[in-house]
């Protein structure tokens, strides 16, 4: 009874609160998918494995159903995906990766992790997104991989990458964390190359209740690679299986498993997942039409035409405004929440200021970290909502 | 019937906890500031053990491997640095120093005990050594009151591996404050076990604890999102892990009081089979922890058969010493040896101890074990 009771307030508090709009809730979602979370759950205590067990296994055997991948690995989250991907694609100490300047931290940290050298090259100011013609100047004879990023809602140029990464001899390892959904030519994000990797960050659009990720692959010796890092460099059977955990260690690995309440979570969730993503592309339309010509509004999300059928996934509905942090200071005055993807470019944070770069040498990057704010965009958002932060933000400009 | 009547990895650990557990998840996932990582909840279970522990900080992350790391990330160990580490343990111990870019050097064991001995680990240092790594083992602390003046004779770090040893006390300091920082893991099997991954950094010291709290979250300061001063990981820790947890803290000690008396009850137990064979670990309760209860066997996987076809499920750490998996092979010093490591892997045999054993269920392994000796 008292579940019952919680569950209806989630759905009333988030459908009511029409004023506050958070960044992100995902709480009208759960409620909604309780009896199967639930389902799960009890499925994992009745399993008795608690990580790298039986609801993994099962939430591994449907996304690669979902992607198509040959090969799925369940990790504890989108960064160690990276540091696995890469190590199982091959990189070697000293080796540099090309990577674009304008990501989250772990595009480029998760090279470093691998004992690699991240190389920035710009990005393409519509995508956000490597752009090709940029990478030739980055490549040294140390090049071994590019990975290219695909954020907010579409797939980076990757007949451009594929075309580059083949005239130089590059691995393309794709940073998909945040794609699922999102196709080039019928084939899913992360599996043009050796491999890509899924974030399930309670935000992302398919989210769990804390960390989680995978590498997604259809090469099976990188899938066994990644598979064997994740617990500890063993080989052998480790998923569902206590005993494996005395297998042999042939790589020096790590503890990256994924639990089960997660996957739990997760498998509920991916049951509705294209609803949601369909129901994403509507709320991400409804922001457009009511800030198209918006003064102050420098740019909205444009989902670039390919040569071949892509499909957008609005994981984030990002733009680019004048006086941004003013703005964001403006909605949170209002009780709208809002994130900035991403305040200071890759090759200007902190952590790699030993590579020696200057303001100004990526400056469509730069510009991006200017000028972006992403803004509320979930399945259990309203189109109030969106009409409230679209007139907050035409009355900050007006 | 699957498996055996009394299996070494209980399948029904949680069992009791189905509404902690159904409640937690449904809580943190309704939850009105739907915060998922490093929340609240965290910060409580972090000050629950502080508080028990006594130590300056607790720092809760992705697991007691990823601890390992990030100690020693914290430290700024890396390559062309030396750690010490036990030639027989778990995979991390080497793992992590080389995941970090330094260089595992291995050390052998006491043949008993099967802890790093502190000979062997005298010996290994050089002017590369930055740190000893000594490891507690199945049930017994590691000598870390001379691991501690061997530490400051050399000048090299000291961190403790109390991944397996959390409850333990030696000479009335807990296991994980030994050393300049210590950890713990909460994979589900362990003394404070979860019903996921997780562990925590233990340490008196200021420094170490705000790297490693910058470490675990991408190199953040906590104050300032996306501005990252140091390449960090992604370890964070669940907000439905911290409440579990907590939950789970008040229980520990009776928990851990179980699983020593049943482990007393197997040592008096197998006490007199020591002339068959059959070596228990030492008795008492002092530096001990009864995360593994480990017998040293011979004709070892015989009686793990024998065990297996009564229904006893045993469980077989670590068939490999360290130096002899082929991730570690290129670090195996060729002028040195680990033949306690290598005896220690031949005749290691793990029965199953956990809190909810009963007292029958723990005298059938010894019944079944009986009737294999006095049959030789």
């Amino acid at each position: 009874m008292e579940h019952a009771a919680t569950l209806a307030g989630a759905r009333a508090g988030s459908a009511a609160s029409a004023a506050t709009v958070p960044f992100f809730t995902q709480a009208a979602g759960f409620a909604a998918a309780w009896p199967r979370i639930e389902a799960n759950l009890n499925a994992v205590i009745e399993g008795g494995k608690y990580s790298h067990g039986p609801l993994v296994a099962e939430f591994e055997a449907t996304l690669a159903e979902y992607t198509g991948a040959a090969h799925v690995v369940g990790v504890n989250s989108g960064t160690d995906a990276l540091v696995l991907l890469l190590r199982a694609a091959g990189l070697r100490p000293g080796e540099e990766v090309v990577v674009p300047a304008f990501s989250f931290v772990a595009t480029a940290s998760s090279v470093a992790l691998a004992h690699g050298r991240p190389v920035f090259v710009d990005i393409d100011p519509v995508t956000y997104a490597i752009d090709p013609a940029a990478v030739p100047e980055a490549i040294t004879e140390r090049t071994r991989m590019i990975m290219p990023v695909h954020l907010f809602c579409q797939l980076a140029d990757l007949s451009g990458i594929a075309e580059v990464a083949q005239r130089y001899a590059l691995t393309v390892v794709e940073d998909s964390a945040e794609a699922i959904g999102m196709h080039w030519d019928g084939t899913h994000a992360g599996l043009q190359g050796a491999g890509g990797v899924l974030s399930f960050f309670p935000t992302k659009t398919l989210g769990a209740i804390g960390d989680a990720g995978a590498v997604i692959t259809n090469d099976p010796k990188v899938g066994e690679i990644a598979a064997a890092l994740r617990h500890h460099g063993r080989f052998g059977r480790t998923l569902d299986h206590f005993p494996g955990i005395s297998n042999e260690t042939v790589l020096p690995g790590f503890n990256s498993k994924m639990d089960d309440f997660q996957a739990a979570v997760l498998l509920a969730k991916l049951a509705t997942l294209d609803a949601d993503i369909a129901r994403r592309a509507v709320l991400a339309a409804a922001y457009t039409e009511r800030l198209t010509d918006c003064p102050g509004v420098r740019r909205l999300p444009t989902v670039v035409k390919r040569e071949v059928e892509t499909d957008a996934v609005f994981y984030v509905y990002l733009i680019e405004v004048e006086r941004r942090d003013e703005l964001v200071a403006h909605l949170a005055a209002n009780g709208v929440g809002t994130e900035t993807y991403y305040p200071v470019p890759l090759h200007r944070q902190p952590c790699f200021a030993e590579l020696g770069h200057r303001v100004g040498e990526f400056p469509n990057a730069e510009a991006a970290c200017a000028h972006a704010v992403a803004l509320p965009l979930y399945p259990d958002l309203t189109e109030g909502q969106v009409d409230r932060v679209c007139e907050l933000i035409k009355g900050f400009y007006r | 019937m699957s498996g055996p009547s009394l299996p070494f990895f209980p399948p029904d650990l949680f069992d009791d906890e189905r509404e902690l557990l159904l409640d937690t998840v449904r809580r943190v996932g309704l939850a009105e500031e739907q915060k998922f990582i490093l929340g609240e909840r965290t910060a409580r279970f972090e000050a629950a053990l502080r508080e028990r522990l006594g130590a300056a900080d607790v720092v809760a992350c992705g697991s007691g491997t990823s601890a390992l790391m990030l100690i020693l990330r914290a430290m700024e160990i890396g390559p062309g640095d030396e750690v010490v580490v036990p030639a027989f343990g778990c995979a991390p111990l080497a793992a992590s120093v080389v995941n970090v870019g330094a260089t595992p050097v291995f050390a052998d064991v006491h043949p008993w005990t099967m802890v790093v001995e502190p000979y062997e680990v005298e010996e290994s240092i050089t002017s590369r050594t930055a740190a000893i790594m000594p490891a507690h083992m199945f049930s017994v602390m590691a000598d870390m009151p001379t691991m501690r003046a061997l530490a400051d004779r050399h000048e090299v770090r000291l961190i403790e591996d109390s991944a397996v040893a959390q409850g333990a006390v030696l000479d009335g300091i807990p296991a994980g404050r030994w050393g300049e920082a210590g950890v713990f893991s909460f994979v589900q099997v362990k003394t404070f076990g979860s019903i996921g991954e997780g562990g925590a950094v233990v340490t008196d010291d200021a420094e170490i604890a705000e790297r490693v709290r910058m470490l675990r979250n991408h190199g953040q300061d906590g104050k300032q999102r996306f501005v990252h001063h140091v390449i960090g990981f992604n370890s964070r820790f669940d907000e439905v892990m911290a409440e579990f947890q907590s939950h789970r803290l008040t229980g520990l000690a009776t928990r851990l009081e179980r699983r020593a008396q049943i482990a007393d009850y197997y040592t008096e137990r197998f006490q007199p089979l020591v002339e068959r064979g059959i070596q228990p670990p030492p008795p008492g309760r002092d530096g001990r922890c009864f995360y593994v209860y480990s017998l040293l066997a011979d004709r070892r996987d015989e009686l793990k058969r024998h065990l297996a076809e009564r229904g006893v499920g045993t469980h077989v750490y670590y068939p490999t010493p360290l130096p002899a998996q082929p991730a570690f092979a290129e670090y195996a010093a060729s002028d040195r040896f680990w033949p306690h490591a290598e005896l220690a892997c031949a005749r290691i045999l793990a029965l199953p101890i956990y809190p909810h054993l009963t007292d029958a269920q723990a005298s059938s392994a010894c019944g079944s074990w009986r009737c294999r000796s006095t049959r030789t």
